[in-house]
């Protein structure tokens, strides 16, 4: 998906409830309550943290370009998607991306291969001579430890992994574009990989278009790389999956529920404030669907507020506390939260 | 053979030195301290690394260049050395602790003067047996010199708390009046002077006035379609770097621009693309050339006044590496004096910026780093007016190395004698193609482009894939 259609597609999901800037803090992963909310709210985590170099200039710049093109409106700071908006809406196309699950890591996962073919390619022409690619000593270590564990001075190990590669890129939901930037950002004996503006010149896309193609390809890859299918490849992954999606502070106030404290005992524990802790709360139940609920809001309020929501069509809080005025804000977006996991 | 030589083949690869090379290593055998001028490329960093191998204890690399220091263990690593280090503040904290606490373990340890003033990193030097500290880039210690680092100065007190270290100061430019400063602070004891003839025989020089921005355009389009690289183009924007490039390209060259603003895994794509010959042509600003190993440049071409005589030795410095003919072309308007100066005063300091930094509420106010590096230097030793003074002598000093260095090319004497004549230097011997004072004949020093158009291949993932990894 280019970058226009990624924003406009975000956009949609979002539209009349938000801000024009919310996609702006997905894309770059902000850490806040509203942010990781609305990922759940609004089946948003594909997008969650795809960018966290995305300057603002050029986010606003896009925004602009598709408020001329009236792809989107602004009314009353809300952002809304047009009919033309609509219709220019991906079509078909499925969401490659899986930003929740990586949150950045897939460049992990990539300086190593990255540097595994580099070595493997001056070994094979007998050129160990070389200056590594990738220059950080925690990618360097690992390669070398995950070289000498596959022993790399036979043979088999180059074209198993060139093999493992190609069964992973022939994936059909990747196309040739995915495929080419993959194998041309790789360098090799008196190959150097291609630049980004060298890729967008070829492509004539544009530098965000060309990044988050090269990302869902390497989602894409993590999302299907196995033991079975890839024996190799998958020590590469190793640690680049994470099981709990938390940010550490959301992970201690988690660790402290798990011990039976209340909220307004972690609040004093952690010296936070009450707020902070309800915003992990949310966080928790965005990515636990067993966290119980039921100290924070009865299952009769749930089935309230969620009934609201569907027949005024509208996730916002104002209006939906307008008419329960019962229920506090942190109980409606708990709700809301709750709610769009059962629909999943 | 005898151990030096047995050493230079067996480890690195080589079956001579170099001028000056032996002597200089002999002397640092002998525990005597050394300074040595050498011009880029002339094997400067075989001159630490060898002496390590018939000495007991670690060296320690004292560079101010954060940039070269990766590159240069990354040299050593390429000769098979796995002893090497480089500890600096771009080290993952973690990383650092461990490296301190095994600091015996390295025979090759990079620092910046930075880190020098990180005690625990101190202690555990003091309880180093140091084999020799090598001050890298020792130009950068004289406030007199194009390159001034501040911190570096603080490497004077360091040497002094170690007890009785000899030094190796290196430098590929330096005026008498900055050899007399690396001496001082580096407290030399009757050290050996090793000084190089800067002169790059092989480089021709070319000067050419023209009438304004335009022509400067239209004489690069002329020279790089029709003669042979590889080469590189300085210019002083990133966004010229963009558009020259962006020129050329068109007429089918294979040329990609180079600048700071670039992300770090495209930058290293793009020296290795030259380095590998993928690409005849970097479009750059001076951010680029630092650690790059490429033998075979034929032309560098500058398309502005460079602010100094040092600076501009060390660009055209890049060509010829391999000893065979190249040539440096600089291309001149009347202006630009006044445009390279304001280029060179952008970061530097005013009476205002000066003033602001001997406020108390200093903190709050966002400077320039460089800028802000300076300042709190010196606010440590110098009033506010007697800063301001010292910026206002520093300033005239750009401003007339600039202007000399104009004057340099409008006058009628031989560029070549008169860059050496800037380091105090003599030429004792002309080569045949010397510079366009001297009758320089352009045509006999460039080879014709073969006119080979650089169509660009459609990409194939596959293929790739198996030149990357051949079955
Ligand atoms: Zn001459």
């Amino acid at each position: 998906m280019r970058f226009h259609q990624t924003l406009l597609f975000i956009i949609h999901k979002i539209s009349g409830q938000r801000s024009e800037n919310a996609p702006y803090y997905l894309l770059k992963g902000k850490k806040s309550g509203q942010t990781i909310q609305d990922v759940t709210y609004f089946q948003l985590h594909a997008f969650f943290s795809i960018l966290p170099q995305l300057s603002k200039e050029d986010y606003d710049a896009a925004i602009a370009e598709l408020i001329n093109g009236n792809f989107i409106q602004l009314k009353e700071s809300l952002v809304h998607i047009t009919e033309k908006g609509i219709e220019a809406l991906p079509q078909d196309k499925k969401v490659l991306l899986n930003g929740w699950q990586y949150r950045g890591k897939e460049q992990i996962f990539w300086k190593r291969i990255d540097l595994v073919v580099q070595t493997l390619s001056q070994f094979r022409a007998n050129e160990k001579k070389f200056v590594p690619n990738q220059k950080d000593l925690a990618t360097q270590h690992f390669v070398k430890d995950y070289l000498i564990q596959h022993n790399y001075r036979e043979f088999n190990l180059s074209t198993d992994i060139k093999r493992e590669i190609v069964h992973l890129l022939e994936n059909p939901l990747l196309d040739d574009l995915h495929r080419t930037l993959f194998i041309y950002r790789l360098s090799g004996y008196k190959k150097a990989g291609l630049t980004w503006e060298q890729l967008t010149r070829y492509y004539q896309m544009t530098d965000l278009s060309i990044k988050i193609s090269f990302l869902e390809c390497l989602h894409i890859m993590l999302d299907n790389i196995s033991v079975e299918t890839n024996p190799r490849l998958v020590d590469l992954a190793k640690d680049i999956h994470i099981d709990t999606p938390l940010t550490d502070s959301a992970f201690k106030t988690n660790s402290l529920f798990e011990k039976g404290y209340t909220m307004d005992e972690i609040a004093k524990i952690r010296k936070l404030k009450i707020n902070t802790i309800e915003d992990h709360v949310i966080e928790i139940v965005s990515t636990n669907k067993n966290f119980s609920i039921s100290t924070f809001i009865s299952k009769e309020q749930v089935e309230r507020v969620l009934h609201l929501s569907n027949e005024l069509h509208t996730k916002k809080l104002t209006i939906i506390k307008d008419r329960i005025p019962e229920v506090s804000f942190f109980q409606v977006r708990l709700a809301l939260t709750k709610g769009e996991q059962i629909h999943e | 053979m005898n151990k030096l030589n047995e050493i230079l083949q067996k480890k690195f690869g080589h079956a001579s030195f170099r001028d000056g090379q032996q002597e200089i290593i002999e002397q640092m055998i002998d525990g005597k301290d050394v300074i040595a001028i050498l011009p880029t490329g002339m094997g400067k960093s075989l001159l630490y690394q060898l002496p390590a191998y018939l000495m007991e204890g670690t060296v320690i690399i004292v560079s101010p260049l954060l940039s070269l220091m990766q590159d240069q263990v990354e040299q050593l690593k390429i000769i098979g050395e796995k002893r090497v280090i480089a500890i600096n503040s771009f080290l993952p904290f973690q990383e650092r602790e461990l490296a301190i606490r095994h600091l015996a373990d390295f025979k090759f340890i990079f620092t910046s003067p930075e880190m020098l003033q990180n005690e625990q990193f101190n202690r555990a030097l003091k309880n180093l047996s140091i084999a020799y500290v090598v001050a890298d880039e020792a130009h950068c210690i004289s406030q007199w010199g194009f390159d001034f680092r501040p911190d570096y100065l603080r490497i004077s007190n360091w040497l002094h708390s170690l007890n009785d270290v000899n030094v190796l100061a290196l430098t590929a430019t330096a005026t008498k009046d900055v050899v007399e400063d690396i001496k001082n602070t580096l407290r030399m004891n009757n050290p050996f002077e090793y000084i190089h003839s800067l002169d790059r025989a092989a480089i021709a020089y070319e000067m050419v006035e023209v009438e304004n921005q335009q022509e400067k355009m239209n004489w690069i389009l002329g020279r790089v379609t029709s003669t042979e690289g590889p080469g590189i183009i300085y210019t002083q924007s990133r966004k010229k770097t963009e558009v020259y490039a962006a020129m050329l390209r068109e007429q089918g060259i294979s040329i990609a621009y180079y600048h700071a603003k670039m992300e770090q895994s495209d930058r290293i794509l793009i020296q290795q693309q030259f380095q590998q010959g993928q690409l005849d042509w970097i479009c750059a600003t001076n951010a680029f050339g630092m650690g790059i190993h490429k033998d075979n440049i034929g032309q560098i071409i500058h398309d502005h006044i460079p602010s100094s005589v040092a600076g501009y030795m060390q660009e055209v410095g890049r060509a010829a590496r391999d000893g065979k003919q190249a040539i440096a072309s600089l291309l001149y308007t009347s202006t630009d004096v006044e445009h390279t100066f304001y280029v060179a005063m952008q970061d530097f300091p005013e009476e205002q910026d000066i003033h602001i930094a001997y406020q108390p509420e200093y903190a709050e106010v966002e400077q320039a780093e460089t800028t802000t590096r300076i300042l709190a230097y010196w606010k440590e030793r110098l009033n506010e007016q007697e800063t301001i003074q010292l910026f206002k002598q520093i300033k005239q000093k750009k401003w007339q190395d600039i202007q000399s260095f104009y004057s340099m090319i409008q006058n009628d004497t031989c560029i070549r004698r008169q860059l050496l004549h800037y380091f105090d230097q003599t030429l004792l011997e002309k080569p045949a193609h010397c510079c366009s004072k001297c009758r320089l004949d352009v045509t006999s020093v460039l080879r014709k482009r073969k006119d080979e158009k650089n169509n660009q291949d459609r990409l194939n993932w596959k293929n790739r894939l198996n030149i990357l990894l051949p079955s």
